[in-house]
């Protein structure tokens, strides 16, 4: 544990910071080190992220011990189809006080924490996929009425399981538009197999080393996210942004108003239902602004946002039947719009 | 909190770093006009250039159409290098931008300009000015765009060694357009073989026809055969509007070419079947210039001078009758031929038995159709022959190339026997009949006949 930053920290106390965390991470995660990158992008831009992953490619892990190396709180939720929201917000329980008597006292759910794992969060209903909605956008719970405020740093990583589909309920949209990024683990390719197998089968544990004292720690992290806010986007950032979120709408969309200066790409207009919402675009600056500290830089720049568009913007993009039947994904359509808006210069 | 001199040693960066910034820019912009002046120049140069090569190697009519062409490319393509121009003007942000590009900054300068004058630039503003006065070696000026004349120059360059070669082409291309006078052996052309058309104001054959009376009225009857069968009401009009346009071409051609309209050569035209009387019909280049005399061929002309494109222009309109004529481009409006029937009479001398009747194309409005042949119901009625009876010349417009159609691999045309045949002595030479002043009584009746 070492003192990383004062308490103003600069531009190199955070790329440094973000280094720190990722090599923590990295002695415990072999691989992904994009995935990483996506992850602490979304935790210091002051997001949720949606882990995708196939089993045993260690989403859980990853959250653990990125809680572990940022020394906050953490719990997690395994998602079920009995889960019921009062098992994540809480509820309120009779209990008996010193004089005998009983009165209703609020017990925290396991959302009460710094850094909240949502395991499988698509096997829960959707009634109680929502109740993580007012958490992770307004940093509060209502229980009975009363709302109680949750501690900042919040941070939610749930974790979809793309397959053994039976049995599970798809995130509704407004839910999924409140992930600041999805984060997709692949398979590990042959090196990193082999190197997991070494680590994790082995006598010796990877020793997490924290990086902030725990009790400093939100403060710090607080701090730094503040920092992020503080980049600067130029104008014309900020239209390349929006033009990049327009241009994910289907030109046909009964939603999509002053269509003639949005770029449009017959790929979009072929297998995109509905586009990106405008949380797509703050997310592609926020997530740029990470970028650019991590490049020394108290500026966004183009590439920044090109660099986070796949993690900001593809799980905000519905495609149809058409796209599914024929095998494109978010991902295709995303880079596909970022050719046509670079190329447009609208 | 900021102290004051921190403020000003800020502003000093900033000001330091916009300075550099519109150093970029100027270049720039500075690149742009000169991409709209070279363009330009070049643009008008070579168009230029190549009107007043046109002007030398061109008929007409080609003339016109081409430098009609030639405008609208020019225009066209004036306005493209404008609207490029204009599209690379850059403005401070834009110049930032490239910039940006090209040194790699990141959006630095882009950022940095955008937000210069912003109230609210964030606890980075501080850090973002010195980051970037780091670099600023990486994006002086010179580095950004090291050009400093546009590449526009080398199209400048390329119209004017066109320009350069426009007047030695003109030339090369001018000479064998003028009939020399230096004789190869003769050229003989049977009449039917002839093609002919109106006269070109602007052709610079520049030959002058002469002939006898029986020859002229030959081609004045091939002309108005040719004229009749590509003619009726609406070709009347397009051939008016046709020659209006070779005219102004042609008028535009002499201005450039600086060519006299008196330059033209006469060509002269004989009557093959004059038997002895090689003095007449003499195909000569001009009338002081008949040097060779040939044996005479039935029904053909002979022509003195090399000519691979044998063109006779003959004017339209009688010359006396159209006091207003304008002399043709390349001095060849008022080519025609010149009949010279009086050599029939041996009484007469040379002077005396010409026959001039000189048509103007311009005035006689008269396209093909009636080309000099009198015929035109509306020029039926001008003064009268100034010439004495037996003595009146005339010249036609037309323009004739020889096809060798029947003398293929013969080198020369059928040559009929000849045949003499003496006037009995009741007889006398015929005498061409004088045009006479019209009474006006009269003219009303003559015209409806010649209308019919």
């Amino acid at each position: 544990m070492s003192d990383v930053q004062a308490e103003t920290p600069t531009v190199a106390d955070f790329a440094r910071t973000f280094r720190r965390i990722q090599a923590e991470i990295h002695k415990m995660i072999i691989g992904h080190e994009q995935a990483v990158e996506e992850l602490l992008s979304a935790l210091f831009a002051g997001g949720h992220v949606l882990i995708e992953g196939v089993p045993g490619t260690g989403k859980t892990t990853l959250v653990k011990t990125l809680g572990l190396a940022l020394n906050l709180s953490f719990n997690r939720i395994q998602f079920t189809v009995d889960l019921m929201p009062a098992d994540i917000t809480g509820t309120r329980v009779i209990l008996s006080g010193e004089d005998g008597r009983r009165e209703f006292t609020f017990q925290p759910g396991p959302a009460f924490c710094h850094i909240l794992l949502g395991d499988e969060i698509n096997r829960a209903t959707p009634k109680t996929q929502s109740a993580l909605l007012e958490a992770m956008a307004e940093l509060q719970v209502t229980v009975s009425g009363t709302t109680y405020r949750l501690k900042p740093p919040y941070f939610v990583m749930a974790t979809l399981n793309p397959i053994e589909m039976e049995g599970t309920y798809p995130l509704p949209e407004a839910q999924l538009d409140r992930f600041l990024f999805k984060v997709r683990l692949n398979y590990p390719d042959e090196g990193e197999l082999t190197r997991i197998i070494a680590s994790t089968t082995g006598p010796d544990d990877a020793g997490i080393e924290p990086i902030f004292h725990a009790a400093e720690a939100p403060e710090r992290i607080e701090a730094l996210k503040r920092l992020v806010r503080e980049v600067m986007a130029a104008p014309a950032m900020e239209i390349y942004a929006a033009r990049l979120v327009r241009a994910t709408q289907p030109q046909n969309s009964r939603f999509v108003t002053d269509e003639a200066r949005a770029v449009h790409d017959e790929m979009v207009n072929r297998y995109v239902m509905f586009g990106s919402s405008p949380r797509g675009a703050q997310a592609l600056i926020l997530g740029a602004k990470v970028r650019a500290l991590l490049d020394g830089r108290a500026n966004i720049a183009r590439e920044d946002i090109e660099q986070v568009a796949v993690a900001a913007l593809a799980h905000r993009i519905m495609l149809n039947y058409a796209a599914l039947s024929d095998g494109i994904d978010a991902a295709h359509i995303v880079e596909r719009v970022i050719k046509s808006v670079r190329a447009a210069k609208v | 909190m900021s102290f004051p001199s921190q403020d000003k040693r800020a502003d000093e960066k900033l000001r330091q770093i916009i300075g550099r910034v519109g150093s970029v820019r100027v270049r720039l912009n500075s690149l742009a006009i000169q991409h709209a002046i070279f363009y330009t120049l070049a643009i008008a140069i070579a168009g230029g250039a190549a009107v007043f090569a046109g002007a030398y190697v061109l008929t007409p009519l080609v003339f016109l159409v081409g430098s009609a062409a030639l405008l609208v490319i020019a225009v066209i393509g004036i306005a493209g290098a404008i609207g490029a121009a204009w599209r690379m003007r850059a403005s401070a942000a834009r110049a930032a931008a490239i910039a940006d590009d090209r040194a790699e900054l990141k959006g630095r300068l882009s950022t940095i300009v955008a937000l210069a004058h912003s109230e609210n630039r964030g606890s980075l503003w501080a850090y973002l000015v010195e980051d970037t006065l780091g670099r600023e070696d990486e994006f002086a000026a010179a580095r950004i765009e090291r050009r400093r004349v546009s590449r526009g120059i080398y199209p400048l360059a390329g119209a004017l060694v066109l320009a350069a070669l426009a007047y030695p082409i003109s030339k090369i291309k001018h000479a064998p357009q003028i009939i020399s006078g230096s004789g190869q052996d003769d050229l003989t052309v049977d009449l039917d073989d002839l093609h002919l058309r109106p006269a070109d104001p602007g052709d610079e054959s520049g030959m002058q026809v002469t002939a006898d009376a029986a020859t002229m009225r030959r081609l004045q009857d091939k002309l108005a055969r040719e004229g009749a069968a590509g003619g009726d009401a609406a070709g009347n009009s397009l051939n008016q509007l046709m020659n209006r346009a070779r005219d102004m071409a042609g008028n535009l051609q002499n201005k450039l070419t600086g060519q006299p309209a008196a330059s033209r050569q006469r060509l002269n035209l004989r009557l093959a079947d004059a038997g002895g009387d090689q003095d007449r019909n003499e195909i000569h280049r001009a009338p002081d210039q008949q040097k060779n005399r040939h044996s005479d061929v039935a029904g053909q002309f002979k022509q003195d001078q090399p000519k691979s494109k044998a063109e006779l222009d003959l004017p339209q309109a009688d010359d006396s009758r159209q006091p207003n004529s304008q002399p043709s481009p390349g001095g060849t409006g008022e080519a025609g031929v010149e009949s010279n029937a009086g050599k029939d009479n041996p009484n007469q001398d040379d002077s005396a038995t010409d026959r001039s009747i000189q048509q103007s194309g311009e005035n006689s409005n008269n396209g093909g159709e009636a080309h000099g042949i009198g015929a035109d119901p509306d020029s039926l009625f001008g003064a009268p022959a100034a010439s004495k009876l037996g003595n009146e010349g005339f010249e036609i417009a037309i323009e004739a190339r020889p096809v060798d159609h029947g003398a293929k691999g013969a080198g020369h045309a059928y040559v009929p026997p000849k045949v003499r045949t003496p006037l009995s002595l009741n007889q006398e030479p015929d005498e061409p009949v004088a045009r006479a002043a019209v009474p006006a009584e009269d003219r009303t009746t003559i015209k409806r006949v010649f209308e019919r």
